[in-house]
């Protein structure tokens, strides 16, 4: 995408933020505030960057929230039955991995399309997480003091001169996540390859890339980053119950969608993922503050989306005439 | 809804020579992010109220909750309280962070309707800032300064009775639950308890509803499965819902599969004002339990005055009275 229409995307998308900022002086641009914005978004910053993944090679995944749900519940009713946190944890991410795979196989190597098969999934795993958990909440006793108050804490900033700050937990395992998915697309063979099918499927099978056996992969690892932020999300409320990942799957699809504006060739890239993830955080944040009824911040921030978007669309559609 | 906006996906749209045909839509995009940029700045010019309170719900879709908002509105007219309503539709772990972002915004008090067990970070964060959280209907917690609501318990023990009297203690029963949500949890367990302790009353399906259209289409589609399932007359005795919309789609069910002549009894609770229609119209659906949802509202403004004035309240718990409702007083306002 041309470099002034990406320029004036990020201009009004500042020029957005300094009016919350203007209409806020004292509470929204302050380190206290951000990393609070910073903690609310790093569940969705997980499932966002893990599904940049799949849409890199034009795929994507719906049943990214219903596996975050059942991924807190198996590890909530693990809790129950008085597994170590260790244990707890391992099978839930097991379960994501496992459940990523599906996905990919029934893709990849069935050659069902991703929105039917991941549409089927969304409902398998959603009815598996009422089922394991009868329905219900899973919370109070039952969930160790130590899962619910990694959420809560963090690391103190004192030293670098903010008194009584913490850098939450949350945030730096979402940065963690984005690192790891940064360096698997944009330093690994592995990422190239998934760029290059997102161009054209059939030409990378002819040049010998192993098209179904990558997606395969890329599934799974979209799968185990549900399944992460579904921890993360139980740990937060501590407690879990069968729809409390439901939310994440559609804001996820607009920060990529988001993301994609921001980068020259309009490819979900995990950085402008992540860009995404923060402006959809602090929108919301912002608006709050202002007591912005919910309803409209939702009409807001659609319209954002597709306001973004109409702008990349814009210059695809010219960048293949030039 | 196939991604990939990368791949070639045709030559569609050639260019029209002499026209650039993306201008229009570019402007179109700009427009409306400046819209999104004045809108935000427009907006915090309200006058400042005396306080301001937030209230913040994942639950204004279910009619019990818009009713004791309003019941708290209006209450906070008459304190000229600034209220925000924020409702997070379903979404638990983000009532956590509009609690936050009341903090951030320093507001003089929260009242939540959600299970204070997990929103406990936010309640945290308000309780380091000083700033009171009442609940209205939410549960109990010591964070909260206090929980106005109806007393669950004895509202399920006024229908479950009411569905053994009727049967004259003996039929086969199907319950409608969502032990998802404390409040609606703690009624089931009263209900199995009674029927528990009448031998002769059998549970035949203990059925969750999927809530997210409301609750009556997946409850009907529920009934009609277990009407089919179930289809001399007589092997249904009574319908017990813990809650109005899984009572009023069995109604439908019962009704649609011809069979609201079987004397089938349905009973459900909150009196909502199409669960009240029913039942003054006299069919399958006799009775609900009204909580007086505005009472609520009222009283848990009441709470948050007394907060603010600075007294320290002592009851933790505070019922408002509920009422059983029939075919004989359906028709009254409370």
């Amino acid at each position: 995408m041309p470099a002034h229409r990406r320029l004036l995307i990020a201009a009004v998308v500042i020029a957005a933020l300094a009016a919350l900022w203007l209409a806020l002086p004292d509470t929204f641009f302050t380190p206290g505030n951000l990393l609070n914005v910073s903690r609310q978004i790093s569940m969705l910053c997980v499932v966002a960057c893990t599904m940049t993944i799949v849409m890199a090679m034009g795929d994507f995944d719906l049943s990214v929230g219903s596996m975050a749900s059942l991924a807190g519940v198996v590890a909530a009713v693990l809790f129950t039955q008085d597994q170590s946190i260790a244990v707890a944890v391992a099978a839930a991410l097991a379960i994501g991995l496992v459940g990523g795979l599906i996905n990919g196989l029934l893709v990849s190597y069935i050659g069902i399309l991703p929105f039917v098969a991941t549409l089927g999934t969304l409902t398998i795993y959603s009815g598996a997480a009422f089922l394991i958990s009868g329905g219900k909440t899973v919370f109070g006793s039952d969930i160790p003091d130590a899962f619910g108050g990694f959420a809560r804490g963090g690391l103190p900033l004192d030293a670098i001169g903010l008194q009584g700050v913490r850098l939450p937990a949350l945030s730096v395992l979402a940065l963690g996540v984005v690192a790891v998915v940064w360096y698997l697309l944009e330093r690994r063979v592995f990422g190239r390859h998934l760029y290059v099918m997102g161009g054209n499927r059939e030409a990378a099978r002819l040049a010998g890339i192993p098209v179904r056996r990558l997606r395969l992969y890329a599934f799974g690892l979209t799968g185990l980053g549900a399944a992460a932020a579904g921890l993360m999300l139980a740990s937060r409320v501590a407690s879990a119950n069968p729809t409390q990942g439901a939310g994440l799957m559609l804001d996820a699809i607009a920060a990529v969608f988001l993301g994609m504006t921001l980068h020259r060739s309009a490819e979900p890239h995990v950085l402008g993922t992540l860009a995404g993830v923060v402006l959809l955080g602090l929108l919301d944040n912002g608006l709050t503050q202002l007591s912005v009824d919910s309803y409209v911040r939702e009409i807001l921030v659609g319209m954002l989306v597709i306001a973004a978007v109409g702008l990349a669309g814009f210059s695809r559609e010219r960048s293949r005439r030039n | 809804m196939q991604v990939p906006p990368h791949e070639t996906n045709s030559n569609h749209r050639r260019a029209e020579p002499g026209r650039m045909p993306g201008l229009p839509r570019l402007r179109a995009a700009l427009t409306l992010m400046t819209a999104l940029a004045l809108a935000a700045l427009m907006l915090p010019a309200q006058a400042a109220a005396e306080s301001e309170v937030a209230v913040i719900t994942p639950y204004l879709a279910q009619p019990g909750t818009q009713f004791y908002v309003e019941g708290f509105e209006a209450a906070a007219t008459e304190h000229d309280w600034k209220v925000d309503v924020i409702d997070t539709q379903g979404d638990v772990a983000a009532v956590i962070s509009r609690i936050e972002d009341a903090v951030t915004q320093q507001v003089d008090a929260i009242v939540i309707n959600v299970d204070p067990v997990q929103v406990a970070a936010g309640l945290i964060a308000a309780k380091d800032a000083g700033i009171p959280v009442i609940g209205m209907d939410s549960g109990n917690d010591p964070l909260l300064i206090a929980n106005v609501t109806s007393n669950g318990y004895a509202m399920a023990a006024e229908t479950t009775a009411y569905v053994v009297n009727r049967l004259g203690g003996a039929g086969r029963v199907v319950m409608f639950v969502f032990d998802a949500f404390p409040p609606v949890q703690a009624r089931g367990v009263i209900a199995d308890a009674i029927f528990a302790n009448t031998p002769d009353i059998v549970i035949i399906e203990r059925v969750t509803p999927d809530v997210a259209d409301g609750g009556i289409a997946d409850s009907r589609a529920q009934m009609e499965a277990i009407l089919a399932a179930n289809p001399d007359a007589g092997s249904i005795a009574a319908v017990w819902a813990a809650w109005d919309q899984p009572a009023l789609g069995a109604l439908q069910a019962i009704e649609a599969a011809g069979r609201d002549d079987e004397g089938i009894v349905i009973v459900g609770m909150d009196a909502n004002p199409e669960a009240r229609e029913a039942i003054a119209a006299g069919g399958n659906f006799e009775a609900s339990m009204a909580q007086d949802f505005a009472g609520i509202g009222s009283a848990a403004a009441d709470i948050v005055a007394r907060t603010l004035a600075g007294e320290s309240v002592r009851e933790s718990v505070v019922y408002v009275p509920t009422r059983l409702i029939t075919r004989s007083n359906a028709s009254e306002a409370d």
